[in-house]
């Protein structure tokens, strides 16, 4: 089973939630996926450091002068205006290619190879008792996330329970994080933006066809606006994670959470006892 | 004309919170929203006379049933697995390359234009303009969407002779960050005293530093962790990265943004953040 942990706005607590998932039904065989690759913590907030590092690169155009004749026709058939062609030499932005293989296909005089451009490394680490950890982490400076994220999530896919710890946002890397999901948990927090991002969320999950459920962070009692749009939607509020400033302080430290809140054990037991009886 | 951007590597630290404060302590300035798939800065400012504004880049294609001889070829080049089993196109994969169009031994294919989203253009207080965008749910481009908004704004700025721009960022360091970054005057980094929130600052910090623009840093929430925050100072004052000031817990700050109100527009939270302005000021040398 892989549960997807998502959200529309930042901090509002995906990698609380997923890394305690982890913790209460994790056995050696479960996985945590973290692939909010432009920021990853999960890693902080297990306190584990990676055994193993594994770089990742995607492909770009490699161009052999000798055999181009400049005739043009790559950078007239590339999409992303990756490719320029001077009077003496053909100019590659890496940063805009996608990576589609087209120019290399479609060179007459097969001047094009493709080689790798290093975008990251996936990192794994082994948790004692609850499984691994497989951490994607873009290189600074690439702009493009959506490949390391697929290489990311291809790696362990037979884990009987995988958790992947979502980027924020709605778009294709949120995406790409999401798909193949048999299950969407979308973390919000019962504040205005909060309740903004995840309408835009919902309509994400909506159109991959993923089931989902709601979690209320930092509840405070009142979320009555959440519960209206769980009506509109019919996506069931799951669980709510009552505010607490030890929380709070335990999570900015690194320290467990489920120490600082024992009952956050209950509460995410239950949720995933409902995500069960959800797909069966 | 000067812009400021506020990013924070980690989402949640305070972002828009603050953004929002500068603009109304700000006398006056064009504000931008350029977290176009969660933009928040609008529920704070909430424009009048908005006007919306279709924004589409890349295609997305399409095989004519009718033409197609389900040779598998374009399924079969497609580095997106965009091509399904039955040979239909699944728009959320493609990423309108055009390889299949051109490699379609029959010409099925056809690329079309695909909507983004759109961008609008409203005001605040009376005369000021924000500009904004709501990407699709899915979509790429986040960073052309972004430049377009930024475009919207630096045309209006000189069109207005309005001197200062001030804009909320994006969460993360990819392509909508990247592209927020252009020809911006200061950052302003938000963090907050976490171990993550530490970490996403240091590699947001190196995105900066590789684009070459000047940064002053905010810690906000700092007594929630007064350990990390001093090793935070301590990092920023190793990097010659100026501090405009540390911003205590506060709960006035949270019932605002639960009213869906600017912070600063309460006394107290003003009186707070007035010398921190006065800093970021002085960083951007006006």
């Amino acid at each position: 089973m892989q549960i997807a942990v998502a959200s529309g706005k930042g901090g509002t607590g995906k990698t609380l939630v997923s890394t305690c998932l982890l913790r209460v039904l994790g056995d050696n065989n479960s996985v945590l996926i973290d692939t909010d690759v432009e920021e990853p913590n999960a890693g902080l907030v297990l306190g584990q450091v990676a055994q193993t590092t594994t770089p990742v690169s995607r492909f770009v155009p490699d161009i052999d002068p000798d055999s181009c004749n400049l005739c043009g026709k790559c950078a007239e058939i590339c999409s992303f205006n990756a490719l320029v062609v001077l009077s003496d030499k053909v100019l590659v932005f890496n940063e805009l290619c996608h990576s589609c293989g087209a120019c290399a296909y479609l060179c007459p005089l097969r001047a094009i190879k493709e080689k790798g451009h290093p975008i990251g490394v996936i990192e794994e680490a082994q948790l004692p008792g609850y499984g691994t950890l497989l951490t994607g982490r873009l290189n600074v400076g690439e702009a493009l996330s959506p490949p390391l994220i697929k290489a990311t999530k291809s790696q362990k896919a037979t884990s009987a329970l995988r958790i992947v710890d979502c980027p924020p946002g709605t778009t294709c890397a949120m995406i790409e994080s999401i798909s193949d999901s048999d299950y969407c948990l979308l973390v919000t927090e019962p504040t205005p933006f909060g309740l903004h991002d995840l309408e835009l969320s919902l309509e994400a999950i909506e159109m991959l066809g993923i089931p989902g459920g709601l979690l209320i962070n930092r509840w405070q009692g009142e979320d009555s606006d959440l519960i209206a749009l769980s009506d509109k939607t019919g996506v069931p509020i799951l669980g709510r994670i009552p505010f607490s400033p030890e929380l709070a302080q335990a999570y900015m430290q690194g320290k467990d959470p489920l120490e600082a809140m024992p009952s956050l054990r209950g509460i995410l037991t239950n949720i995933f006892s409902q995500i069960k009886g959800a797909l069966s | 004309m000067k812009e400021i951007l506020f990013i924070s590597g980690k989402g949640g630290t305070g972002k828009t919170s603050l953004t929002s404060s500068f603009i109304h302590l700000a006398d006056n300035c064009i504000a931008c929203d350029y977290d176009v798939d969660a933009s928040n800065l609008p529920i704070l400012l909430k424009p009048q006379q908005v006007s919306n504004h279709d924004f589409s880049a890349g295609y997305t294609s399409h095989i004519d049933e009718e033409t197609c001889i389900s040779c598998g070829l374009c399924a079969e080049l497609c580095r997106f697995d965009a091509i399904s089993e039955e040979f239909q196109v699944l728009p959320l994969s493609c990423e309108g390359c055009g390889f299949c169009e051109k490699i379609c031994p029959v010409e099925a294919i056809t690329m079309y234009p695909r909507s983004s989203g759109h961008w609008s253009e409203g005001v605040f207080n009376q005369k000021q303009k924000l500009f904004s965008a709501d990407l699709r749910p899915g979509e790429e481009n986040s960073g052309k969407l972004v430049a377009q908004v930024k475009n919207m704004a630096r045309a209006m700025a000189d069109t207005e002779q309005t001197q200062l721009i001030i804009a909320d960022g994006p969460p993360g360091i990819g392509c909508a960050v990247i592209s927020s970054m252009v020809e911006v005057d200061l950052i302003v980094l938000v963090t907050e005293p976490s171990r993550s929130g530490f970490h996403d600052l240091q590699r947001v910090y190196q995105l900066m530093q590789l684009r070459g623009i000047k940064g002053i840093l905010i810690i906000n929430k700092w007594d929630l962790n007064p350990d990390i925050s001093q090793e935070i100072e301590n990092w920023a004052q190793k990097n010659d990265l100026p501090l405009a000031g540390k911003i205590p817990f506060s709960n006035v700050i949270v019932e605002s943004i639960a009213k869906a109100e600017i912070p600063a527009t309460n006394p107290e939270v003003r009186k707070m953040l007035s010398p921190l302005w006065e800093n970021i000021n002085k960083g951007i040398g006006c």
